[in-house]
């Protein structure tokens, strides 16, 4: 075991060939053994921070070590498994035969095959070619290609895609299962529900960059400001520039803001100096969803 | 090492497009090395076409099959090169081996010494098909079954080996480059019918071309086999496989191959060691 962390990384960027920047300075601490939830939107880069983190895409600035090694080196892949995106496999070959080149790759002895696809509930259709697998046997088999090396690390990225309900469930059985075993699980996903039911502690991030991290009881004890106000756009606007203000997010004709609640009297005192009417000025508690659909909010109006 | 390359044969031996390409080029081979000089020249009215079914006998038989390795079998070999590399990027594949721990390059290594192997049988097969046409063409002539050395038959067999392995490592190349399969190929085969084989043509007529033409594939690629007595039959009628010079010498061509693959690779090598995979 290398230190506290399973994964650390500090201010890693990424910045994609046409200047879209993909992962704004994130810093975040995955400790060993831990469950962590990887939170955000669709497009929000937790994709593109898993690539990273596997070497399967060079930062633009920042570093990572995963397992106490560079991303993407030897000796840390030899101890993760991951599942990034959609499961790519061979498609005119067998489950099976997928999982034996991967093994042939890894070094894995061929008998951990039959374990893993019975694991995943695909023995039965182990000797099917990949092409003819629903989205959600294809996803079953990523979670085998994961577990095949028998990893101390697991990086499951957004795990119950396609799965049905029984199959998500089924799915968040093993990752709780996992976990408890000692290994380390770093989930993405944008469902609260498969955070909040298997995760220790949770990240989530917004167009790259890391917003709220902590476990679930911290996040659902942060407290936000919800405003009411005439001009809502000058007054969004006004909160935006005080220090300390994290996010401002403006939902059915309420500013909600996120940031350092000690903010919240200098809010106040430059909305009323700027003479905007104020109907609602109160602090809330808000639950993970509602960070996350605050955020998700967000993203829409932005779009 | 090893388990690597195994499962990496077995990408390739299990994929049906691997066995078409062989087939489609076994039988294009045998079409244009034998059946169509044979059924074009077999009256032997003039002495040229006496000459041509001279060609067809058992004794010229690895020149016969070697003739079709720099044109028309390097076009598979591209195919199969772009296909085993380029595929894994339109799947996806590449992002699931990556994540297995070898490294990049002794994947990529894996991939190319598998791709080597699976040529083998594009080989092979064409020389035992020729094999047999010559024998039953020179029964139809009557004629005495007599064979070129086992050095000779050694000497083509190796020679037309290292050309597709040039060729597939140029597809390789194109692949790792384009990231896909579609433009490769398209790239891959303008580049041997157009770029090559036009300014191949041309060079007997503009000299400034020929020390240009002299380092192409195919021009190494038919000097190599060009002692074999290979340039009489396949590469001398009308067709983009035509070719009539400038040659190199034998070493000079096998060196030149040589660094063909060598930089092919390598530039593939750096691209998938350097980029993002997605």
């Amino acid at each position: 075991m290398h230190g506290l962390n399973a994964i650390e990384t500090h201010n890693l960027t990424k910045r994609f060939a046409d200047g879209t920047l993909g992962v704004n300075d994130l810093s975040l601490q995955v400790r060993h053994g831990e469950v962590y939830g990887f939170l955000g939107p669709n497009g929000s880069g937790k994709t593109t921070t898993l690539r990273m983190l596997l070497g399967l895409a060079m930062p633009s600035n920042g570093n990572a070590t995963v397992l106490g090694a560079t991303p993407g080196s030897t000796e840390s892949l030899a101890r993760i498994g991951a599942m990034i995106e959609t499961p790519a496999f061979y498609p005119y070959l067998s489950g099976r035969d997928n999982l034996r080149v991967l093994a042939g790759h890894a070094g894995v002895d061929e008998r951990r095959i039959a374990e893993v696809l019975t694991t995943v509930d695909l023995a039965s259709r182990g000797s099917d070619r990949f092409q003819t697998y629903s989205l959600g046997m294809k996803q079953r088999l990523g979670v085998a290609a994961a577990l095949l090396k028998d990893p101390e690390l697991l990086i499951l990225d957004e795990p119950t895609n396609g799965l049905d309900p029984a199959g998500m469930a089924e799915m968040r059985d093993l990752i709780r299962t996992l976990g408890q075993e000692g290994r380390t699980v770093l989930l993405s996903s944008h469902l609260m529900g498969e955070i909040e039911q298997v995760c220790d502690r949770v990240g989530v991030i917004r167009r790259g960059q890391l917003v709220a991290e902590g476990t679930i009881d911290e996040l659902r004890d942060r407290d936000r400001l919800l405003v009411r106000a005439e001009p809502i756009e000058q007054a969004r606007r006004l909160i935006a520039s005080v220090a300390g203000v994290e996010d401002v997010t403006v939902v059915r004709g309420e500013i909600h803001v996120d940031g350092d609640p000690a903010a919240a009297s200098e809010i106040a005192r430059v909305l009323v100096q700027a003479n905007v009417r104020l109907y609602e000025f109160r602090v809330e508690r808000a639950s993970l969803e509602d960070i996350f659909l605050a955020l998700t909010r967000e993203e829409e109006i932005a779009a | 090492m090893t388990s690597s390359i195994r499962v990496e044969l077995l990408v390739l031996r299990k994929r049906m497009a691997t066995w078409i390409l062989l087939g489609v080029w076994v039988i294009l081979a045998t079409i244009f090395a034998y059946i169509v000089p044979y059924m074009l020249n077999r009256s032997g009215a003039t002495p040229q076409e006496t000459e041509l079914i001279r060609q067809l006998m058992p004794d010229r038989f690895a020149g016969n099959v070697s003739s079709g390795f720099p044109f028309y079998g390097g076009a598979f070999a591209i195919m199969l090169g772009v296909l085993a590399i380029g595929s894994d990027y339109t799947w996806g594949t590449l992002k699931t081996l990556f994540t297995q721990g070898p490294g990049r390059l002794r994947i990529f290594a894996s991939k190319i010494i598998a791709i080597a192997i699976t040529l083998i049988p594009f080989v092979l097969v064409p020389f035992i098909i020729g094999a047999t046409s010559s024998a039953i063409v020179a029964s139809l002539e009557g004629n005495a079954m007599s064979w070129p050395s086992i050095a000779t038959i050694g000497q083509a067999i190796l020679s037309s080996w290292v050309i597709m392995l040039a060729w597939a490592a140029f597809g390789v190349a194109l692949a790792a480059l384009t990231r896909g399969t579609s433009l490769a190929i398209g790239v891959g085969i303008l580049y041997t019918l157009a770029l090559e084989g036009l300014l191949s043509a041309l060079a007997g007529s503009v000299n400034l071309l020929e020390p240009l033409v002299k380092i192409f594939v195919r021009t190494n690629a038919y000097s190599l086999i060009e002692p074999l007595g290979a340039m009489n039959a396949g590469s001398a009628g009308d067709g983009p496989g035509r070719f009539t010079g400038p040659f190199v010498s034998t070493t000079q061509a096998l060196i030149m191959l040589g660094v063909y693959v060598v930089v092919f690779v390598g530039i593939s090598a750096v691209a998938l060691r350097r980029r993002d995979v997605g």
